[in-house]
Order: structure tokens, then sequence, then C-alpha cells
């Protein structure tokens, strides 16, 4: 059998390399040309077909690609072995993987191994087909077949590696760990180990069965020497020594671990784990969610004894001191902190006393306090105190601070650092002192920032400068302030204090981030967008970023910045889907086995990510509102994604699935610490109201509900379409096929639907009839409006091809749900439209609910009416025949007229209410912003700030703050940034005037069909 | 306060703080996961207290006969924990590596001709410019190729400074 390259099936190489060349410079045609020529000689060569079926997929011809690569594989099964090569199978694999059909690839595998069932080539591809598919037991079969023949460690552990998948992300159970261990032990016994993967392997398998004896042995023994980095094989013997209970000779593995590297954090705290006997460290290791691990270190009470704890603590304190004595680099922080986490220790135990841990934290201050970090690594001691005993700290540390003298950086840094405890740490404090002496702290903040300017005037500016914090505090307590008085001016002089800071050195991402959300809140949201983009979020960090800014966009009318976020993101997680297991793969082939489970998990994680599943289903609703105008366009849609029945798949599986929650929240701004969360909107409740922790179950209850809820609109939508021509017809055709499975379908997914609602089917349909109300009550809220509406709009639809509804009004005008129907879209509608405050600073919500109105529930709406006229007015070919069916459903015809014509106002009134408050001059409109900053006599009220922003700027010198800042913010200007949130405000109005302006042609049209029956 | 150990992929959800600094590029996914699954020991990552992250390197070890030599790919740390030695000490790995386990002659790097912080850096961790790489970065910006002898390179060959700039079509490694 000829398998080298340039022989597959018998095919001399210097025929097939042109073809090879043109594919690789995408010279597709010109390949093309080249196989069609060598396919008039061999037109039954698996390998020329499959060379001609990669040439046309990757000229996008998907269905002759298919097509022609089934035919090669035909030819390859009825063949006789000549074409049987590597070469040829490898480019039917790559064919059948583009086309999304790895199952036939993996079947020529198959077969091609029954043929030659020795041939370690192939099946290395086989054993790659199922590492494709994710087939754990035959990658494990395949694997030991390989080792039984080649007898190497490597086919070993792909086996090994095979089965530990089984039980960790399949459903083998652990008793198949049993089997790794054998097999492992086995080859140890005769040919022991040479990789160090390999060994890591065996440790894992031992130690998921909790064998951490026989895990230990091995370590030490002569297979321990593998692991080169010393420090990692010291690591993975104090844990297991530690999980087998043996703390004391794991306290002195860790003891080893920090003379080393006294620096090293988390071996410290393992060492004062196993002094203690306190295991729960890595009990929460395998507990908590990876991605988001506790910040604090949780510990039991210790079953030790007085005096035991006692000796224990003063051992622990004696090797820190020394540590402590030793260690010449005066950047090594460990055994510093390590003072405090021991007296956080005995605080917890009931020993300590609050005044040592002040000490500890006051003495870590003179040292570290000028560092960035300095707040996040004490912040996790601040739980053990009381609210008093916190001030107290906090004025110890302000007395200590006063008697620090340090070069002018430090100084800055510590008094940020004060700053920060005050404002994140102590936060309740901050809100019993008044008002007024928040804001004036708020000045001394900003003014230390000017002050300092001069410091970094010769950095580099892809530096950070020094200070930079202090921006980010000053706005994030103006929003405070905001929050407690609703005095719009604390957000605009917030958002004036970061576009100021961003003037300055334009790459803080920091001040970015607060002002996109800045922005949003203002409904100025293609600015919080441009902001957003120049995160340059990309990749992977989509995945944990792109939370700050799609929520805003999904219900805005920026539907081509959305289309694209949406876009983008999910191109990135298909590819990421796609190639993960070629990448797996390769982790095979170069033995680093521990990161095969790694990538395997990893690929699960994202697949059940909450971002990805909502994106799924946003991003067909999006298209769909999009074409809503016209109903063919609207209908090939529908067509392109199956008519809905794959969403209806995820609404089914969604409630089964345990999503995962990837989103960097850490960096949300502190008025919204969730997506679904913002104090803002609500109440001033005092700052101690905003709980940090996150709910994360109940996010995950409710994210799932909503998924299941809005992956059933596209069937909805396309269903309605359907019976609302099927009413049609049936007029037209007395005893024409009805077909009810359409009703009935629409009649099962409207009876889920209700269930969203919290009513059954029939209690819905009366709540619907009492125009949204339970008898006095009114059901509808803000935040379920839109689902009532659209309910409303399906069971309209629903009701004109079923027959279950009485009518009692059957001969007197429009329909009665449908009726109720156009009053309801009137009546919702025209009351945003009223509270759609002229106020340019005024929040964003309503118009969101309202633009919310108009491209759902009116668009779907729209869609039904759209499919009722097709079907009822003659078509321009067959107009002379019929022409009746408008007329001869006369109740219908009336309700369409009705309801074009009620429609058509109420959009009017929309676009009349925005072009309103477009019309004001932009200057007018950004006046009025500045003003609000501008002080009157009183001195109340927002302005201080910015008072001493403009100060700044109009008395800095060239010479004190250089070149560089000093035009910079020469250039920049307050009424520039006024002018830049009223027109990021308008570009948002006039892009929804312009979705309604579509609406309203529709209507137009609509009406004019209608007038030329 | 660093605690270091290898990279893995949760860490990649994780590590926003230091990826949104301008100067760290954030690469797609097979980029990572390739030097994960290849060179896994040349991936690190330094963790602070309250579980922090505070930067990473990853690089990787490749090159024929005198040029097989570490690369440093990137080494990044987040703004709160710089000019506390973390970078040095994360080089000082990855050289640890390439020299003791991996016996290479050097290790190297590209760097923005404009990135003068880091280049400052380099140069106090050792490293020579070896040459210049023409529009290395998205064909605008010249890159500066860095290097450093390791013991194996006796006579320090490696580092003696070429005379004249290289495009990147010249470059023998990507
Ligand atoms: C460059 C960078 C990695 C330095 O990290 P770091 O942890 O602060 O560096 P170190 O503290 O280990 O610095 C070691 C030495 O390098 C030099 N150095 C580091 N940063 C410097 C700077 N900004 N300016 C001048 N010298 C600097 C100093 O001599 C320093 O020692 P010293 O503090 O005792 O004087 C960090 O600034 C960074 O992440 N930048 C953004 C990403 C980037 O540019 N990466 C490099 C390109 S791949």
């Amino acid at each position: 059998m000829a398998s080298k390259f340039g022989f597959a099936g018998g095919i001399p190489e210097r025929k097939v390399r042109p073809i090879w060349d043109a594919i690789d410079s995408r010279q597709f045609k010109n390949a093309l040309k080249h196989v069609t020529t060598l396919l008039a000689k061999h037109p039954n060569s698996p390998y020329v077909l499959a060379l001609k079926a990669l040439v046309l997929e990757r000229m996008g011809k998907i269905d002759d690609a298919s097509a022609v690569s089934l035919t090669a594989k035909e030819n390859l099964f009825s063949n006789d072995l000549l074409s049987m090569d590597d070469l040829t199978l490898s480019t039917l694999q790559i064919v059948f993987q583009r086309l999304d059909r790895l199952d036939l690839a993996t079947e020529c595998y198959e077969h091609a191994c029954g043929k030659f069932p020795n041939k370690m080539e192939l099946m290395m591809g086989l054993f790659n087909c199922y590492v494709r598919e994710y087939s754990f037991v035959k990658q494990q079969q395949t694997a030991i077949k390989m080792y039984k023949l080649a007898g190497e460690e490597k086919y070993l552990l792909w086996s090994v590696c095979s089965i530990h998948l089984q039980v960790l992300c399949g459903n083998g159970g652990d008793k198949l760990l049993v089997l790794a261990e054998g097999l492992l032990k086995k080859h140890v016994a005769s040919h022991s180990l040479h990789e160090p993967e390999a060994l890591m392997v065996y440790i894992s398998i031992l130690e998921q069965q909790a064998k951490f004896g026989d895990a230990l042995e091995i370590l030490s023994g002569k297979l321990g020497s593998l692991l080169t980095i010393n420090v990692d094989k010291l690591r993975m013997q104090g844990r297991l020594l530690a999980l087998a209970g043996d703390y004391t000779a794991a306290a002195d593995i860790f003891h080893k671990i920090l003379e080393s590297c006294p620096d090293d954090w988390e071996g410290f705290l393992h060492y004062l784990g196993c002094l203690l006997e306190d295991g729960s460290i890595w009990c929460d290791e395998a507990v908590n969610d990876p991605v988001h691990p506790p910040k604090f270190v949780s510990c039991k009470v210790s079953h030790l004894t007085d005096e035991q704890f006692d000796s224990r603590i003063s051992i622990a304190s004696a090797f820190i001191r020394k540590l402590q004595t030793d260690t010449v680099d005066n950047s090594v922080r460990g055994p510093y902190l390590a003072t405090i986490e021991i007296e956080r220790r005995r605080h917890l135990r009931g020993k300590g006393n609050d005044n040592n841990l002040m000490d500890g934290i006051v003495q870590y201050f003179c040292r570290f306090g000028h560092l960035g970090c300095f707040t996040s690594d004490v912040e996790m001691f601040f739980e053990v105190f009381t609210t008093d005993k916190k001030a107290e700290l906090s004025e110890k540390l302000m007395k200590i601070n006063d008697t620090l003298s340090t070069p002018p950086t430090k100084t800055l840094g510590l008094s940020i650092s004060l700053f920060k405890i005050k404002q994140q740490l102590l936060l309740g404090d901050m809100f019993n002192s008044s008002a007024n002496d928040v804001e004036v702290s708020c000045v001394q903040m900003f003014e230390m920032y000017c002050k300092n300017i001069p410091l970094s005037k010769d950095l580099d500016p892809q530096e950070s400068m020094h200070g930079e914090e202090l921006l980010s505090i000053t706005s994030n307590i103006l929003v405070q302030l905001f929050w407690r008085t609703k005095n719009v001016g604390y957000l605009v002089e917030a958002v004036m204090v970061l576009e100021f800071g961003l003037s300055i050195r334009r790459y803080v991402s920091q001040y970015k981030i607060l002002l996109l959300h800045l922005y949003c809140h203002f409904g100025a949201l293609s600015v919080a967008h441009e902001w957003y983009k120049s995160l340059d979020v990309k990749n992977i960090l989509m995945e944990s970023m792109l939370h700050h800014i799609l929520p805003q966009m999904l219900v805005s009318p920026l539907w081509t910045e959305l289309n694209s976020l949406l876009k983008d993101y999910l191109k990135f997680m298909d590819d990421h889907f796609r190639e993960s297991a070629d990448l797996t793969f390769l982790a095979y082939h170069h033995k680093n086995y521990s990161k095969i489970i790694e990538f395997v998990q990893f690929k699960d994680r994202l697949q059940r990510s909450s971002q990805y599943l909502v994106t799924r289903v946003e991003t067909p609703i999006l298209q769909l509102k999009q074409n809503a105008d016209n109903i063919e366009d609207e209908e090939g849609i529908l067509q392109s994604m199956k008519c809905g029945v794959d969403f209806l798949e995820l609404s089914n599986e969604i409630g089964s699935k345990s999503l995962t929650f990837n989103e960097d929240l850490e960096s949300r701004p502190w008025w919204t610490p969730t997506v679904e969360k913002n104090y803002l909107l609500g109440p001033f409740q005092g700052i101690s109201y905003c709980p940090k922790e996150i709910l994360t179950k109940e996010r995950e209850t409710s994210l799932k509900r909503e998924i299941e809820k809005k992956s059933l609109l596209p069937r909805m939508i396309y269903l309605s379409i359907q019976s609302a021509s099927l009413s049609i017809k049936e007029h037209v055709e007395v005893n024409g096929s009805v077909k009810p499975d359409i009703t009935l379908e629409l009649k099962l997914l409207l009876e889920r639907f209700s269930q969203f609602l919290g009513f059954s089917l029939s209690e819905a349909i009366e709540v619907v009839k009492g125009s949204f109300s339970n008898g006095e009550r009114s059901v509808v809220s803000d935040s379920n409006l839109i689902d009532w509406l659209n309910f409303t709009v399906f069971l309209n639809a629903w009701n004109l091809s079923s027959r279950e509804l009485v009518h009692p009004d059957r001969n007197e005008g429009r329909p009665i749900i449908w009726n109720i129907l156009d009053s309801l879209l009137e009546r919702y509608i025209l009351e945003n439209v009223r509270s759609m405050e002229p106020q340019l600073c005024s929040p964003c919500s309503k118009v969101q609910l309202l633009m919310q109105l108009v491209t759902e529930p009116l668009a779907w709406h729209g869609l039904v009416i759209q499919s009722c006229l097709r079907s009822c007015l003659p078509s321009s070919k067959k107009k002379k025949k019929s022409g009746s069916a408008y007329q001869s459903s006369s109740n219908l015809a009336h309700a369409i007229t009705e309801s074009v014509q009620q429609l058509s106002l109420v959009l009017e009134g929309v676009i009349k209410q925005i072009s309103e408050s477009n019309r004001r001059p932009e200057d007018e409109n950004s006046d009025g912003i500045l003003s609000l900053l501008r002080k009157d006599e009183h001195n109340d009220g927002p302005g201080r700030v910015f008072h001493v922003l403009e100060t700044f700027i109009s008395s800095m010198s060239n010479a004190e703050v250089g070149d560089r800042i000093y035009h910079s913010l020469k250039s920049w200007s307050p009424a520039d940034v006024a002018r830049k949130m009223m027109t990021g405000k308008l570009k948002v109005l006039t892009a929804f005037s312009a979705i309604c302006e579509s609406k309203l042609k529709l209507l137009q049209s609509l009406k004019q069909q209608i007038a030329q029956v | 306060m660093t605690t270091i150990r290898r990279f893995c992929c949760n860490d990649l959800l994780r590590f926003t703080n230091v990826n949104l600094d301008h100067l760290t590029e954030t690469f797609n996914m097979s980029f990572y996961m390739t030097y994960l699954a290849r060179w896994p020991d040349y991936f690190h990552l330094a963790q602070g207290p309250g579980n922090h992250i505070m930067g990473y390197i990853m690089g990787k070890v490749e090159g024929q006969g005198e040029s097989w030599h570490g690369h440093v790919t990137a080494v990044t740390v987040a703004p709160d924990y710089r000019r506390q030695q973390l970078a040095k000490k994360l080089m000082n790995l990855l050289e640890d590596i390439s020299d003791n386990i991996d016996k290479a002659y050097f290790v190297d790097l590209f760097v923005r001709a404009s990135n003068a912080p880091a280049i400052k850096m380099y140069e106090k961790l050792g490293y020579v410019i070896y040459r210049r790489v023409l529009r290395y970065y998205s064909g605008e910006e010249d890159g500066l190729d860095m290097r450093k002898a390791l013991s194996r390179d006796v006579d320090k060959k490696s580092v003696i400074p070429l005379k004249r700039p290289v495009t990147p079509d010249e470059l023998e490694y990507d």
C-alpha cells in the first residue's frame, strides 16, 4: 500500500502538488481546474474526490462539497485496499470536519482500521477522530490497542486520560479509576515512567481515590525526581499529607516552601492551616467555583486544646519573625501580612484582641501603605471588626499617617490608601456623615490629584500616573451623592472628572468603565459604546467583559452596533468550540496530559456560559426585529432558523442545564454590582444596603427562565404568521384544508408562555380581556409589560385561526382580542411617550421600554397584519379572479383597517415627541448641562469639584505639569463633553425615530393596499 | 506576596485586570491553548492575597542547534502590583527553566520600540538589543529583539548585536 505523500491512491506527487499549492495560496478556481483534469484520469479516486470536495468547500459551495465528499467516501468503502492510505483519509477528515460531519470522518477511519488492524498511523487518526467527538470510551479502547501494539508510555497515558475523562466529564463511575490505576501500576512495574506529566496524572488518579499514602510513596520514591520544579513537588506533597490528615508532616513541607520563598502567600496559608490542623482550605478548593475563588480564607474553629493552639500559634509567630529578619528584599510583603493573619486566627478562636489586630494593620500600613495593592491586601481582615472598631482603625491610620515622613510619591500613595479604606471598607461610616462633609472630602481628593500631577510630568505616557486612583474614588463618591440627593448635577460632575482624567492619560481602563456606565445611565448609549470599544475587549475578554455593555445594547435602537457585538462574541465562542478538540489533541501529542482534562472542562464551561446562551437567543430575536417591516424578509429569516424549531429545543433543554457565570463582576461600578441591579434607579437606602456578595443561584434560576421564555419567541412569531394567513384561507376556501397542527402548536406554546406570566392560559386570556387586570388589580408592571403584550399578540393570532374563543361580537366590528390589543398598544406606548421627559439628564429607562414596545409587540403584531392582508388581498397575478376575500372576511377587514389607522397615529405621536426633543439646539442643551455645575450663592449642591477643575486648568503652567499634559488639558473643554453627552443621547433617539418611521411607512403602504381593493 | 504557579485555562477568565492594560495583548484561544498544550512550564501566573491575579508570563522554547532558546511571548503585571520586582521574578523563572531544564543557549523577546518602561526593565535584567525588526507590530511599529545569554552559551555569542535591522520575513521564528 502506497501511503507516502505523493502516492495517495496511487497518484504521483507531482500531479497533486499544484492542487495543494493553489489551495494554500487560496486560488481556489485554479485548484478546481487542476482537480478536474486529474479527476478525468482517476474518476473514482477517493483522494482526488476528497481534494475536489475540499476545494468546493473552500469556495463556499457547501452542497456540492457534501455530495462529492460522500462519493469519495463511498468509493473508499467499495474500493480495494489501494486507497486506504492516511493522506486520503486525512484529506477526507478535513473536508468532513469543515462540513461539520465529524461522524463521517470517524466512519472512514473506523472502516480503514478494520481493514488494517495493525497500522499505527491509521489508529492515530481514529483516536484523533474520537477526541474530536469527545467519545471518551472509544478513545480509551483505541489507545489501549495502540499501547498493546507499540508498548509506548504515551499510548498508555492516552488511555488513562480517556478513562479519567469518563469519570470527570462523562458518566463513568469512580470504579473506572481502579482500572486506570491498575494499568499504570503494571506499566510502572515493568517500564517505570519517563514523563513528569505522566507522574502527575498517576498522582491525580490516586488522589481522586483518596489513596493519599500511595501517592506520597510514589512521589518520594524514584519517580518523584521526574518533577523538575522543586516547589511544585513540595506543594503536591504538602497537599497530599494534609489531605491524609498528617498535618505535622505537611506543616514541615510548607515550612520548607516558605523558607525558600517567604513571599508565597498561599504557602503560608497552607502552613498555618496545617499547624492548626484545619484542612478547610483544601475542602473549599473542591467546592468553590475556580473562576470566582473566595477572597477570604475560610477556617474552622480548631479542635485543638487551648494550650495546643497557643503553642502552635507561637511556633508560627516565631517562624514568621525569623522570615522577616532573614529577608533583605524590602518589597516582600508576605511575612508582614502573615503576622496579621495569625492575629486574625487568634481572634477567631476568641483569644485575640482587636487592638493587636489593629496594630498589625497599622504597622503594615507604615511599611506598605503607599502601594496600590495595600487595600486589597488587608481588606479581608476588616470583616473581623464591628463598625465602631472600623472607625477606630480608620482614625488610627490617619493619625499614624500624619507622623510618617516619606518622599512625595509615597505620601500620595499613603493618602490614596487612606481614602480607599474610608471609601471601600468603611462605607457605612461615610453615610453617617453629612452630604456636605462627604463633598468636602471629595474636593480634597480631587485637589490632591491636581496638586500631584507635577510628580508625573516626566513619566512616559505609557505608564500609570501617580494618584490615578483618586479620580475613580472622587467620581464614585459623586455618584453616591447623586443617589443620596437625586441631584443629577453630581452625575454630570462625575463624568467631567473622569473625562478630565482621560484627557490627561487616555489609557486608564478603570475610568473608561465608570464612564461607560454613567453614559448608559444618561441614555447616551452611543458614547458608552465608544468607550467600550476603546477598551479593546476581544477574544476571551468578551466572555468576562461584554456584560458591561450588552444588556443596555439589547434594549437599544443601535442595531448595527449591537449586531456586531453579538456576532463577534458568537464567532469567538463558536470558533473555540470548533478548535478546542484539535488543541486537546495537541496536548495528547506533546504528552502534556494534565492539560487534556483542563481543556475539555474549559470548553464545557464555556458551552454552559450564561452569557453565551443569552446571546444565542438574542441574536435571532434581533434579526427578527430588524426584518419585521417586510414579511417576506422575515419569512426568509425564519426559514434560515428552521422556523424557530432549534430554539424550542434550547427552551426545552435549558432547565436541566447548569449555567456558568464567567463575568468579571469585580470590574463593575459599585452601583450596579450585577447586570440585574442598579441602585441608582431606586431610592437611597444607605450604602450598607448594597450587598457585595452575588447570589449566583438566584441569578441562574431567573436567567434560565428568561432564556426558556425568550427562545419560544421565534417559533411563536412563525406560527402567528401562519395562523393569521390560515384564518383568511379558511374564509375563502370553504371546507378547505385547515391545518389544525399550526393552531394546536401555537396553543401549546401560549400555554407555556402564560406560565411565565404566572397564570394558566384561560386565566391569562381573562386578564387580557380585562385589559390586563385581574378583577380590580392590574397585573402588569414595567418588568412584565412586554411579555404581556407579546402574549396578547400571539393570542390574537391564534384566535384568528382557532374557533375556540367564542366571538359574541362576530359581526360587529373587530374581533374582541384584536380590539383589545390595539388599544393596549396605544395606551402603553402613548403613556410612555408622555413620560419621556424633555429633561435631558433623565435616565433612559422610559425610552428603553418604549423602544421595546415598538420593536417587539408592535412589530410582531405588524407581521400578523401583513400576513392577513397578504392572504386576502389579490396578488397582482390573479387580480381578476379574486378580490373578494377581503370583503368576505369583513370583520377582519374592519380590524385590519382600524388597526393600521390606529397604530399609524400612535407611531406619529412617538415620532413627533422625539423630534421635539431633538429640535432644541445642541448648544442650548449642553449649556443646560453645564449650568447644573455652576454654583449659586448658597454654595449648595454639585459643582465644587468642577470649580476646582476649572480653576486648575486655567491656572496651571507649562513648567509645572510638563508640555504633554499642558497641551492636552488646554485643548480639553467641558462644553465639548456636555455636547458629546447630548449628541450621544440624540443619536439614540434618532435611531429610534428611524425605526418608527420605517414602521410608519409600512403601515402607510398597507393603507394604500387596502384602499386599492 | 506571590504564589507563582502554572497558568491554567480558568485563569483566562480571571485576568481582566491585567489584560485591560493597553500594552497587553489578548490573543485568540488557540494561541493560548497551543502554549498551554506545548510549553506548560513556560506559562506561569502570580497570585496574591485574596486570590487576586497579579500578573503572568507566557513563553516557549524552540530553535535548532545553537539557536535553541527560550522565548518570552508576554510578561505583564497589573498596575497595582508594579515596581515590586514581580516581572523580574517571573522572568527569572523562565530563564531558570530555559537554562537548567531545557539547556537553552539564550532567552529572547520582542518589545515595541516605543515601550520605554519595558525596555528599561529588560535592560536592567541583563537583556541587550540584539537587532531591530522593522515594522514588526501590525506592519507599523518597529520591534526590538532583545536577548540574554544563558550558561550554555559560554562565549556569549548569541547576544552580539547585529549591525543592521531586519524585516519580519527574515525572522527565523515567529
Ligand atoms: C513592564 C512590566 C512588566 C514591569 O513589571 P514590574 O513588575 O513593575 O517590574 P519589576 O518591578 O520586576 O521591575 C524590575 C526592574 O525593571 C525596571 N523597571 C520596571 N518598570 C520600570 C519602569 N516603568 N520604568 C523604569 N524602569 C522600570 C526597574 O529597574 C525595576 O527595578 P527597580 O524597581 O528596583 O528599579 C509592567 O510595567 C507591565 O506589565 N507593563 C505592561 C505590559 C508590558 O508592557 N509588557 C512588556 C511587553 S511584553
